[in-house]
């Protein structure tokens, strides 16, 4: 099975470094556990990652930065809980790939339900790579799959078997091979970066020894959207992803701001003073007007588009402070969702739709919320610790990455959307801020 | 009963294009007018009064030493007081329109400078958000100015939203010089 299957997005993912070739190993089917989320405490899956067996005695450090590099996906995902390595019995590097050769048993008795088996051969510059899911009371394989590619790339392909080994038992990938955008202060600016999903992996996409914002990515993660100050007044660009290349896009007297591609097509939602009043447009990727969206005496601001294209949320003082509204786009009819509080902004709207996250001020600090996209049921998953702001959901809706000031300057922060599980991503150094978490990419 | 290993059926290899950020634009970009007034800022405003050529005095209407050395001091002053805004507001206070009196004063001796209007905020509340309170508060100050029916003074105004802070501390103190327009001559 190839990965891709067209030469411009071979090209594409190669230059996000996803290029290898895989093939699937042998496999049989397995039900699908059950994940809910937004379940608090839910029973996390006990799975052991011993070391990868290394084929040849090159680069043996591999064996243990797989296994770990796995190990963290995994753990990230929120769906596992990795075993501690100290208690596995059997040497990895003796013990079988094959379920035959594998002493379930063993497994079994340290609380293990699935185990993963890895192997590597690296000869010269490229690496062989195969990764095998076995179900430890069943002692039979779910998933095997193998890789080829630049050892330079090792990292995507164990990326990749996590999202397999998500695959195989939730019945959805997870969302190892994302990548998230944000701002990093530089000297005396501030630039456009992306880095992985873990915030590893820093990428810097633009140069323009200026003042960049509000990065935004479309949903074939080609081009991010952002704002600048390069030409004096803040324009809204968009920068190609593969080659780094500019373009213009809003170009109008006063304040171009706050860009948010519209799922599917090849248009934006931006606001745009020109008129007088910050209101929200409906651009082409050329900064064409093709419709005002929302308009008035009040500030409109921060668009962000339903997974279907079809509503907005967004924020807007009409009420005397910023609150988040929706705005369906084909009626026009508008609906505020946000009640609590004086200052709502922010809106981010989850990929299954039913949410909205938001920055709110309580307790004095901006801290994250999530709200029925509908209104209603509201939950506050910070409080307490610093500032937390601009959430971004993962594709896969189980995370929610943001960024605090809980230990120091703004660094990218994620955790579970059950409010659990909080970790920091970035560690770049300087102030990292205004995260937007990039769609899944079909592979 | 072993398991079946399949083999690789399709291999594509695509060598990792490094290099990638050397296809990004290095353009540099020259210091933005006006971005003076805060710490990192680019620089103050093109030029500046050291940038004062014979050319530009004689635009100004300026001769003598003396009104030189008038025009600089009032300038300073005029680019050295900013007004100040309520926590969320753009509204002029009474203190800030006297303040604006003062630039009418100025920008009525010397009708032909160019100004521009910078509104900012204070580190709280969002980046968008306050790009657009930002240009409120620019605007406010603009209309002010504008209102009061100048002949041919040159105003802009411009948004730096909370990205250019005066003070950078993380209290009240702070957050008050930051909620300010700042006006920048471009000389």
């Amino acid at each position: 099975m190839l990965v891709c299957r067209n030469s411009s997005k071979i090209l594409f993912l190669a230059l996000l470094g996803f290029a290898f070739a895989v093939c699937f190993i042998g496999q049989a089917d397995a039900e699908p556990i059950e994940v809910t989320l937004n379940k608090p405490n839910i029973q996390k899956i006990p799975i052991a990652v011993p070391e990868f067996k290394y084929m040849s005695s090159e680069q043996t450090q591999f064996a243990r930065d797989m296994a770990q590099t796995l190990a963290n996906d995994l753990d990230f995902s929120g769906v596992f809980r990795p075993l501690d390595p100290k208690g596995f019995v059997e040497d990895p590097q003796t013990m079988g790939l094959n379920a035959p050769e594998i002493q379930f048993p063993n497994w079994k008795r340290i609380g293990a339900d699935y185990l993963v088996r890895g192997s590597y051969q690296v000869q010269g510059s490229s690496v062989k790579m195969e990764g095998r899911l076995f179900d430890v009371v069943g002692q039979r394989m779910i998933k095997g799959k193998a890789y080829d590619g630049d050892i330079r790339n090792w990292r995507s392909m164990v990326h990749d078997l996590a999202d397999e080994i998500l695959l195989a038992l939730t019945g959805e990938r997870g969302v190892f091979a994302t990548k998230i955008a944000y701002v990093q202060s530089t000297g005396n600016g501030k630039e456009i970066y992306y880095c992985d999903f873990d915030g590893s992996n820093p990428v810097q996409v633009t140069r323009d020894n200026s003042i960049a914002l509000s990065p935004n990515w479309n949903r074939e993660m080609t081009q991010l959207a952002y704002v600048s100050y390069k030409d004096g007044a803040p324009k809204v660009y968009s920068a190609n992803v593969q080659t780094g290349a500019q373009t213009l896009i809003c170009n109008y007297p006063g304040t171009n701001i706050s860009p948010a591609w519209r799922p599917g097509r090849s248009e934006l939602a931006v606001t745009m003073t020109k008129d007088g009043n910050p209101d929200i447009f409906l651009v082409s990727s050329s900064g064409q007007v093709l419709q005002k969206l929302v308009h008035g005496w009040s500030i409109n601001v921060s668009p962000d588009w339903s997974p279907d294209g079809r509503k907005l949320a967004y924020v807007s003082n009409e009420s005397g402070s910023p609150q988040v509204y929706v705005l369906d786009v084909g009626s026009g009819q508008k609906k505020r969702i946000t009640f609590s509080g004086n200052y709502n902004t922010s809106p981010a709207w989850s990929p299954k739709g039913d949410w909205i996250a938001y920055s709110g001020v309580s307790g004095g600090n901006h801290n994250i919320f999530i709200t029925r996209a509908e209104g209603g049921e509201t939950k506050q998953l910070t409080s307490g610790e610093g500032n937390n702001e601009s959430p971004t959901w993962s594709p896969d809706g189980r995370m929610i990455a943001f960024s605090s000031t809980r230990q120091g300057g703004p660094a990218i922060w994620a955790l579970l959307v059950d409010g659990t599980g909080v970790k920091r991503l970035t560690r770049q150094g300087g102030s990292q801020e205004l995260p937007d978490w990039s769609a899944r990419l079909s592979r | 009963m072993r398991d079946s290993i399949g083999r690789v059926v399709g291999v594509l290899l695509i060598v990792f294009l490094i290099g990638f950020t050397g296809a990004c634009s290095k353009k540099q970009v020259p210091s933005q007018p006006g971005m003076s007034g805060a710490p990192g800022a680019f620089g103050p405003g093109a030029g500046g009064p050291g940038g004062m050529d014979d050319a530009k005095w004689r635009e100004l209407g300026i001769t003598t030493e003396a009104e030189k050395r008038e025009f600089l001091d009032r300038a300073q002053a005029f680019e050295n007081q900013d007004i100040y805004f309520d926590y969320d507001a753009y509204t002029l206070t009474q203190p800030a329109q006297r303040v604006l009196d003062e630039k009418l004063a100025f920008l009525k001796r010397y009708p032909k400078v160019r100004v521009t209007v910078e509104g900012h905020c204070d580190e709280r509340g969002t980046t968008e958000y306050n790009m657009a309170l930002g240009e409120r508060r620019a605007n406010s100050a603009y209309q002010y100015l504008a209102n009061a029916g100048l002949q041919g003074v040159k105003l802009t105004s411009i948004s730096y939203g909370k990205e250019r802070p005066i003070a950078t501390g993380h209290d009240e103190a702070s957050w008050a010089k930051n909620r300010r327009a700042h006006f920048a001559i471009n000389y």
